[in-house]
């Protein structure tokens, strides 16, 4: 990760209001270049209130959101140009076909040539039935259509809000795999709300979570790269008291021995357990899930 | 900066890809068709002069009316239903030139149904009628039907622009449509009501100006009213519908 790099998006003290009701509270938030950067939070968190404030689908009441340095605010064209983005459900133009809805948008942006249509047409597999009618197309083949609207331009920033609703595991896989490989082969940033936790573990490199308006905590995903890392480890003894009292450091739960250890130290137990005459039947690493952080975050609070 | 005339072609694709434009289209040809056979079919006129055939055919252009209603009542309405505005506003342009684009694609479609009706209407009445002298119409035929045919058209745009207006701020096209043709056969019973030689500010009203046949062949209105002055007014209140609407969609948080 190019930690040197300007981040794509910034946001400072992003404020909405309606009413006397405060949706997001002070939002500040930088988006890396280059990551699948997942944004997190219970239903009625303000998701998808920021995502609008982002593309200037809604007004910021305080506070202002830079993409690629422009303000969204003040140079709302400039802007734009570097985002593609799908709020909500891929909502298409039903009476025409899916090629006359790439053409629509590709004629707001400068410089999106047919080949460069094609090209979308072809990375989202919607070859074979890019001519029919979008009205006959299923779910997943309008979130393919939305996909290619949105990366026509090929933006700097694809923003995509709750993707994987409504689109079934096969629709789901294709989906993650397809925003890994954008990321990965393109440099696309790209920012994905969801209030599914297992599917942002899939897919992100960094999260955010965001809890009634405000920002909880950011999390990186993927800290496996730093090497030689301890990791809560659990083994899987034939007498745990004993274990337990052998191994320093070590505690009991659930009837097995847990140990903060990395990959030399685990093995280094493991041969001590046995020399001590202890059976180990297994040895695992006790990933906590982003679920049980989540929970742990935001758990037991209820929608103001 | 790009082409602005994109965004025309675009709203334009939006308008004749859809099936209900060409009915549209379809059932005004027929009607005028169908009307001009009544007329002949009409025992004792088939001496009817071709122009006075013609003039009589003018009343049909009440549906070009209707029409430009109905599409202006999508144009921004549509968008909002069918929730495609979401993606129709995270394109580099701004909210003005969007609805701008929108404007001039329902001017374009109100110009394109005025030209194809007149020229039915026309071809109908020459093909049936013979080319005789006009019995109502006097010396120029042609420039009186024109002429009222112009008021049709400077009343149809003030009806489009209302429609406009109301399809931006109620984001349903049910309720521009509706009230547009509510004002459009309504007005007469306003008029009738609030009439200007009664009631001084009645004169002010949209619909006292808006039947500007009134003042065909230089007559004067009610209340000294004249063709300048309701031109005036009806530019006012288009100007400020128009205002209106700009500012709503310029302004409103798209959610939902």
């Amino acid at each position: 990760m190019e930690l040197t790099q300007e981040p794509v998006v910034r946001m400072r003290d992003v404020t909405k209001r309606i009413g006397s009701k405060t949706l997001i509270d002070r939002l500040t938030l930088d988006i890396p270049r280059g990551q699948v950067y997942g944004f997190l939070g219970p239903n009625g968190a303000g998701k998808t209130t920021t995502i609008r404030m982002m593309v200037g689908l809604m007004s910021i009441s305080e506070g202002d959101i830079l993409i690629e340095g422009a303000s969204i605010k003040d140079r709302f064209e400039e802007a734009i140009s570097h985002v593609g983005a799908i709020v909500e459900n891929p909502e298409m133009y039903k009476f025409l076909t899916g090629y006359q809805n790439l053409l629509h948008y590709a004629r707001m942006s400068p410089g999106v040539t047919k080949e460069r249509i094609w090209e979308a047409v072809e990375r989202v597999g919607m070859q074979n039935r890019i001519h029919d009618k979008v009205k006959t197309y299923s779910l997943g083949m309008r979130q393919r259509l939305g996909v290619a609207q949105a990366i026509l331009h090929r933006p700097k920033l694809l923003v995509l809000d709750e993707p994987t609703n409504g689109l079934d595991p096969q629709g789901i896989r294709e989906l993650r795999d397809y925003l890994r490989a954008l990321a990965r082969e393109e440099g696309t940033t790209v920012f994905v709300s969801s209030h599914l936790l297992s599917e942002m573990e899939l897919m992100c490199d960094t999260v955010a979570v965001i809890q009634q308006g405000r920002l909880v905590d950011v999390k990186s995903l993927h800290p496996e790269a730093a090497e030689g890392r301890a990791l809560e480890t659990a083994f899987d003894v034939s007498d745990p008291q004993r274990a337990a009292a052998l191994i320093e450091g070590g505690h009991l739960e659930g009837g097995r021995l847990i140990v903060s250890a990395d990959r030399k130290a685990v093995a280094e137990i493991n041969a001590k357990l046995v020399m001590a005459g202890i059976d180990v039947y297994a040895i695992q690493a006790v990933t906590r899930s982003l679920e049980d952080q989540f929970l742990e975050l935001t758990g037991g609070k209820d929608i103001e | 900066m790009n082409n602005f005339l994109a965004l025309v072609q675009n709203e334009n694709m939006k308008i004749y890809r859809r099936v209900r434009t060409w009915i549209m289209f379809g059932l005004l040809v027929l009607l005028t068709i169908l009307f001009g056979v009544l007329f002949s079919l009409d025992g004792g006129s088939q001496r009817m002069s071709a122009w006075d055939a013609l003039d009589q055919l003018s009343f049909l252009y009440y549906l070009v009316s209707i029409y430009a209603a109905v599409i202006a009542a999508d144009i921004v309405a549509g968008e909002f239903t069918w929730g495609t505005i979401k993606l129709l506003l995270i394109r580099p342009w701004t909210r003005t030139k969007v609805l701008l684009s929108k404007l001039l694609a329902v001017l374009l479609f109100t110009l394109a149904m005025s030209a194809v009706f007149f020229v039915i209407a026309l071809a109908v009445s020459f093909l049936i009628f013979s080319n005789e002298p006009s019995q109502y119409l006097g010396d120029s035929p042609l420039s009186r039907i024109l002429e009222s045919l112009l008021y049709s058209y400077v009343d149809l745009l003030v009806i489009a622009a209302f429609s406009f207006m109301l399809s931006t701020v109620f984001r349903s096209s049910g309720i521009a449509i509706g009230l547009s043709i509510f004002i459009l056969f309504a007005g007469n019973i306003f008029t009738l009501l609030f009439h200007p030689s009664r009631y001084a500010w009645a004169k002010y009203l949209l619909f006292t100006n808006m039947d500007l046949g009134q003042y065909r062949g230089g007559q004067v209105g009610p209340a000294g009213m004249t063709l300048g002055f309701s031109i005036t007014v009806l530019a006012v209140y288009v100007l400020l519908f128009l205002a209106v609407a700009w500012l709503v969609f310029k302004k409103r948080d798209v959610a939902a």
